[in-house]
């Protein structure tokens, strides 16, 4: 039997079927709506907001009770460490600048 | 639309020809540099038709309105919402738990140790 005889078939078929495949799936799987892109938005800002807000507090609460240390479960978390970049790169500034 | 965080653009600020390829970049997440060079690849190999679909493309999407995003982890937050939006509401939720977590910390450090009272007794000593 000639090869094109397999591969014709293969391609004509098996292509579309791949792709046709992947199209329901895509169309099957959840799309979210404009009020979930609002939705999501605001619970983005808000869990941010309040993240902040606890870090202050947890803050002030150390400063006052030395006893007081606040765990991480999360020790090593983007949102913490780029504040803590920004910082080594100030303090870098400072010490270029006072030489 | 109403949707701005969800809709394709042809992101033409990190374009190389009209910004297709950065846009899909953009609204994957995924390196632009991977993006151009998988497109080249099928265009020379399995799929020619992807020329002429690629202008289509550059025509028909708007570019991508300037300052949609206050800085790069909003950016990555809405990247990941595209990918998989249940996925990122359970990072939410992750977050909000995270939150409670530590403010039930607080609020027990204040409860059972109580330093304003161990302090005035301290006083009256």
């Amino acid at each position: 039997m000639d090869p094109e005889f397999v591969i014709l078939p293969m391609v004509l078929i098996g292509l579309p079927w791949l792709i046709l495949h992947y199209v329901t799936k895509w169309k099957t799987s959840a799309t979210i709506t404009t009020d979930d892109e609002v939705l999501l938005d605001e619970l983005y800002q808000l869990a941010r907001r309040l993240d902040d807000r606890m870090d202050t507090v947890e803050r002030l609460v150390a400063s006052d009770n030395p006893e007081f240390q606040p765990k991480r479960l999360q020790a090593n978390l983007e949102a913490d460490n780029q504040q803590l970049r920004e910082l080594d790169r100030l303090i870098a500034e400072k010490k270029g600048t006072a030489k | 639309m109403n949707s701005p965080r969800t809709t394709l653009y042809r992101d033409k600020h990190n374009a190389k020809l009209m910004g297709v390829c950065s846009g899909i970049a953009d609204y994957t997440g995924v390196n632009a540099l991977w993006v151009r060079l998988g497109f080249l690849v099928l265009l020379f190999t399995v799929a020619p038709i992807l020329l002429p679909a690629y202008f289509i493309a550059g025509m028909l999407l708007s570019k991508k309105p300037p300052h949609l995003y206050v800085d790069k982890e909003e950016q990555q937050y809405w990247q990941r919402v595209r990918q998989s939006p249940k996925r990122t509401a359970r990072e939410i939720r992750a977050r909000f738990r995270d939150v409670d977590r530590r403010l039930a910390e607080v609020e027990h450090h204040y409860v059972s140790s109580n330093p304003r009272l161990t302090a005035e007794i301290e006083r009256l000593r």
